[in-house]
Order: C-alpha cells, then sequence, then structure tokens
C-alpha cells in the first residue's frame, strides 16, 4: 500500500519532518502552495529524502517565481498529474 | 474653535516574516504599511525570516488566482516607504543575494534589527 503526501508548508513549518517521521519506502511526496519552497534551492535547511518519489507543483512554483530554482530530486508536475497521483495511491495524507 | 494640531510624526516598522500567496500575511503587512504613510508617519519595512521570499523576480500570482504580491511591492517606494530593510541572515539561509531581489532594499543585521525596534514608537510583526 502506497501513500501520497501533500505538503503545503514551507521549510520554516518542519512539516517535511512530520511527514518522514511516518512515510514509507516507495510513498510519493508532492509538494504545493508553500510547500514548493522545499524544491527549491531557495529552500533554507532541509534535507531531502532519497528513498520516497517527490513531486512539485508547477502552477505554484511559478506564483512564487520559483520556476527556475527546481532541484533535480524533484519531478514538477501540473493538476493533471496530480488527480493522476491521488488516484494512483490508495490513500492521500495531506500535512498543513 | 478651530485648531490644527499638528503631533510629531511616530516611527512605525513592520516586519513581514510570512512568504506570500499561502497566506494573507504578507499583503496585509504591506496594506498596513501604506495605510500608515497615508497620516504621514514615518515608516520602515523590513522583510526577515519566509517575508524575504516576497522580494524574488518572476512571480506571478494570476496563475493561482492571486494578485502578484510583487509588483505592489514595487510600490513602496511610490507610497513614500524609503526605507526598506532585508534581514542579511535570513537571505543568507535561503542561498539568496542582494542580486536576486525585485527592489533596492537595505540589508540589517540582527543587531541593526534590534536596534531599530528599539527605536521605533509601534512594531508590527506579520
Amino acid at each position: 500500500m502506497t501513500i501520497l503526501h501533500t505538503i503545503s508548508m514551507g521549510p520554516s513549518s518542519k512539516l517535511l519532518e512530520s511527514c518522514l517521521s511516518v512515510a514509507r519506502e516507495n510513498d510519493a511526496l508532492l509538494f504545493i502552495e508553500d510547500g514548493v519552497y522545499y524544491s527549491s534551492e531557495l529552500a533554507s535547511e532541509s534535507s531531502i529524502p532519497k528513498h520516497l518519489l517527490l513531486f512539485t507543483l508547477e502552477e505554484d512554483l511559478v506564483a512564487r517565481g520559483l520556476q527556475h530554482s527546481i532541484l533535480n530530486e524533484f519531478e514538477t508536475i501540473n493538476y493533471r498529474k496530480f488527480v493522476e497521483l491521488c488516484i494512483l495511491h490508495e490513500k492521500v495524507i495531506n500535512w498543513f | 474653535m478651530d485648531k490644527t494640531v499638528t503631533k510629531p510624526k511616530k516611527m512605525f516598522t513592520f516586519i513581514s516574516r510570512q512568504a506570500p500567496y499561502g497566506k494573507d500575511r504578507a499583503q496585509l503587512c504591506l496594506d498596513a504599511a501604506l495605510a500608515a504613510t497615508v497620516f504621514e508617519q514615518k515608516v520602515n519595512y523590513v522583510f526577515s525570516d519566509d517575508g524575504v521570499y516576497q522580494l524574488l523576480k518572476h512571480q506571478n500570482g494570476g496563475i493561482i488566482g492571486s494578485k502578484t504580491l510583487g509588483n505592489a511591492l514595487e510600490a513602496l517606494d511610490l507610497y513614500g516607504i524609503e526605507e526598506v530593510f532585508v534581514n542579511e541572515a535570513s537571505l543568507r539561509q535561503r542561498n539568496l543575494n542582494p542580486r536576486h531581489l525585485l527592489i533596492k532594499t537595505t540589508p540589517v543585521t540582527n543587531t541593526q534589527l534590534a536596534n531599530l525596534i528599539l527605536k521605533s514608537d509601534f512594531v508590527i510583526n506579520l
């Protein structure tokens, strides 16, 4: 069983740490809203996990002027793919 | 009786610490500061912590149905807010330098910021 975790606040929220304490291998993490700062070179002090699938939402990146500073570990997706991810995973957990 | 009293100006310091768009605090802080200038007060504006993200170039709030906050910041100068500061430690923690920023700001250390707070009559911290 895999879970999609959505994270919607930036690194100063420490939401990623909370999420990682329960996330399991092969879970997917999707960064949305202010969460997209995690996926940027301009993020402060975040340690990005290697064993999870990492996605970041294009619209929220573009709104914040982050489209040119995305870290390699992240796949940029649109809303259509967001919906697909929700369907593909058995559960969605929101971190906000 | 018609008496016009000119009160001495008070110094207001606004500290904006939130990223744009996710919450409305960044916009509220700006609105409050602009309102203070209407009353001809001395206004300082400080970007600190995640607030420095408001200063990034190439923002486009329209794509998520918001106003682009970056555009509004360019008006700070027009409203007579000349003292715009940015916390240099907050920039450094986010791999940012003044080249990344939309408007001209004066970098301040935490000590300088503490002094600014000390000499202000009112501090609005959002």
